[in-house]
């Protein structure tokens, strides 16, 4: 047939249903997510301190296997909040490195090559295709997160029984709901920067930047200022005391949870206007 | 050294200085080399604010004194405060909730005084007209200001904002022409690559040494800005003022210069700047805790031993801050300026054979 008779003719096949279409992005991303050795190893050495911790609790919970070592009235380690407090602060900075490898690399390259038109001219919203770049750091900064904290707590659950589960259902909430706060921020974060900064590694140490930077500003602003309120621009301060009133450890950061959380939505809230400023498509008039 | 060399690096300076300068990407260094001004300004004016509102209130009411002031104490009667001190130069009528049950509450009536010597507030709290609570406030003395802009300057500025503008600007001078594809251009000119590396080197330094001396600077005047001339004549005179401002602009210096190198050896090293700015932060935070022989290959090690003030360790400070402010084996300056200045030097020699091997490949960016 010749080239001028192939006409344009419209997708026929099966259409992936509306309310799944922006995990498309997620599958097409995966695969690129671990071409990188560094990164690959990285996300693999993730996995070291549940580890750690799983061996922790099998070994609390089996303490004659080291009676060897002389009788031990009391555990090794205290399973409770704050041991899972730790867990997660521990996870939440690997995760903080890993989104700053996966993150700028999202939706710069879109930008900088002209291809969000291709992405929008399908039947794809922009709010579709922001959740399923989204949808990337999610799901990969979960596996590192609340789902192997969950299976801890499910571990620790089944060795020392129900009671102790349902003593400390609060801890479970904790680890999800402390997992997510993290890593919305960090995922609106990443990619208000990726769409901001067209160099996918300038977006990266910016990343990094805009948290050591400002917590450092926030002690800046506390000292000079002398006040507390400094913290409330310091976004890992204010996950902390959100966290420490999940895990009810009763530390008192200087500001209340409720300051934390405006604090935080407004952070949010600022890094999706980014966001969504840039995410826009483009209409060629000729 | 021949001076077609010098030629050649002067032509390299004032190629990259645009670049270095007036770049939009380089615009959040601005920001962040000015962002501790706008701090320092802001206390200035805002002290300026309510030294003026104590002096107005100063005026408004009979002489005061310190002792009159102190004399004020709980349990004291209206009449009494006023005998003492006069008729208050401000005042507000205050009514609080005392919670009485579960769901009731009682409001109880107050009243809050307000007097001043012309430097020292006193704030009176009255129910039931009598005193249930004194507070003063004064504003902040020059010695408390020097302290604290010190540790600004060690934990903020040089830790985070030198240390960041330098990964900015240095990490920029080769990456950033890979990634803009136009390394190549410098590399067919008949210029020695060490040259090159030495011209884009003096550029950058000459940007960062600029943009954060001018920020020292300027902090310094901010800070001083609220005090009167005399104060700031006898700092400056009798308490080696001039002397501390020389050392905290000759230790940005420092910074830029080690710093820059490292930054700019990383920038030949690494294609992502994630891993030498982690990795040069947890080495520069982990100082204190290294064997001395380790802490010498550290820029920070030198910082500390050249910054002028000492941040007092205060007992209630958490261990890690403690630790960053502990400058357990200090060394002289003339020690810490030469190990600066020989650690620089030979990351540059390391980076000087490293670019000779340098390959161009573009698709990997």
């Amino acid at each position: 047939m010749a080239v001028y008779k192939r006409t344009y003719r419209g997708y026929s096949g099966a259409i992936t249903p509306s309310w799944s279409r922006f995990l498309v992005l997620f599958r097409f991303s995966r695969e690129t997510l671990f071409r990188s050795k560094v990164q690959t190893a990285f996300f693999v050495l993730c996995f070291f301190f549940p580890l750690l911790c799983l061996l922790g609790i099998y070994a609390n919970a089996h303490l004659s296997v080291f009676s060897f070592l002389g009788r031990r009235s009391e555990p090794l380690l205290n399973i409770n909040g704050q041991f899972f407090f730790t867990y997660l602060t521990v996870q939440s900075t690997l995760s903080f490195i890993l989104a700053a490898f996966i993150g700028p690399g999202l939706v710069s390259p879109d930008l900088a090559n002209g291809a969000l038109t291709l992405y929008l001219c399908r039947p794809l919203s922009r709010t579709e295709y922001v959740l399923g770049k989204m949808s990337v750091l999610v799901i990969v900064l979960s596996w590192i997160t609340w789902v192997p904290g969950l299976l801890l707590f499910a571990v620790q659950a089944s060795l020392s029984g129900w009671q102790w589960l349902a003593d400390n259902l609060w801890i479970a909430t904790g680890i999800v709901w402390g997992s997510f706060i993290w890593i919305l921020i960090l995922s609106l974060l990443s990619l208000a920067l990726s769409a901001w900064v067209k160099w996918r590694i300038a977006a990266g140490g910016l990343l990094l930047a805009t948290f050591w930077v400002g917590a450092g500003f926030a002690q800046a602003i506390n000292a000079v200022l002398r006040t507390k309120q400094g913290y409330l621009l310091d976004v890992g301060n204010l996950v902390a005391a959100i966290w420490h009133g999940l895990f009810r450890d009763g530390v008192n950061m200087g500001f209340s949870v409720t300051e934390a959380w405006i604090a935080l939505l407004a952070f949010c809230g600022f890094c999706l206007l980014l966001l969504m400023r840039k995410v826009k498509a483009n209409e060629v008039i000729r | 050294m021949r001076p077609l060399w010098w030629t050649q690096i002067l032509a390299v300076i004032r190629l990259e200085m645009k670049k270095t300068f007036f770049a939009r990407r380089g615009l959040w260094i601005y920001l962040l080399a000015l962002a501790p001004v706008a701090l320092f300004l802001a206390h200035s004016l805002v002290e300026i604010h309510l030294r003026g509102v104590r002096h107005e209130m100063a005026t408004q009411s009979r002489p005061i004194t310190e002792q009159d002031l102190a004399a004020i104490h709980e349990g004291m009667t209206r009449e009494e405060v006023i005998a003492r001190l006069g008729d208050p130069p401000a005042s507000r009528i205050t009514m609080r909730r005392m919670p009485t049950g579960p769901h009731g509450f009682e409001l109880i009536p107050g009243e809050v005084l307000r007097y001043s010597d012309g430097s020292t507030e006193l704030t009176v709290v009255l129910e039931k007209g009598a005193v249930v609570g004194t507070g003063t406030t004064s504003g902040s003395s020059l010695g408390q200001d020097t302290h604290i802009f010190a540790g600004v300057f060690q934990f903020f500025f040089i830790r985070l904002a030198i240390f960041f503008g330098c990964l900015g600007i240095f990490m920029n001078l080769f990456r950033g022409e890979m990634l803009d594809k136009s390394l190549h251009f410098y590399l067919l000119t008949p210029v020695r690559r060490e040259i090159l590396l030495a011209g884009k080197y003096l550029a950058g330094l000459l940007a960062a040494t600029v943009i954060f001396t001018v920020s020292t600077a300027l902090q310094l005047t901010a800070m001083l800005l609220q005090f009167d001339t005399a104060t700031i004549s006898h700092y400056l005179y009798q308490e080696h003022g001039i002397s501390q401002i020389v050392a905290y602009l000759g230790v940005t210096v420092l910074a830029c210069i080690g710093y820059g190198s490292i930054f700019l050896a990383a920038g030949l090293l690494f294609r992502n700047p994630i891993f030498p700015a982690v990795l040069v932060l947890i080495w520069e935070a982990a100082n204190p805790l290294l064997p001395s022989l380790l802490k010498k290959f550290s820029v920070i090690y030198y910082l500390k031993s050249l910054c002028p003030v000492e941040i007092p360790v205060d007992p209630g400070m958490p261990p890690l801050l403690a630790l960053l402010v502990s400058n357990a084996e200090p060394v002289s300056a003339y020690i810490a300026v030469f190990g600066l200045i020989a650690l620089s030097v030979a990351v540059l020699a390391a980076s000087m054979t490293r670019v000779r091997q340098l390959e161009i490949n573009y698709t990997a960016d």
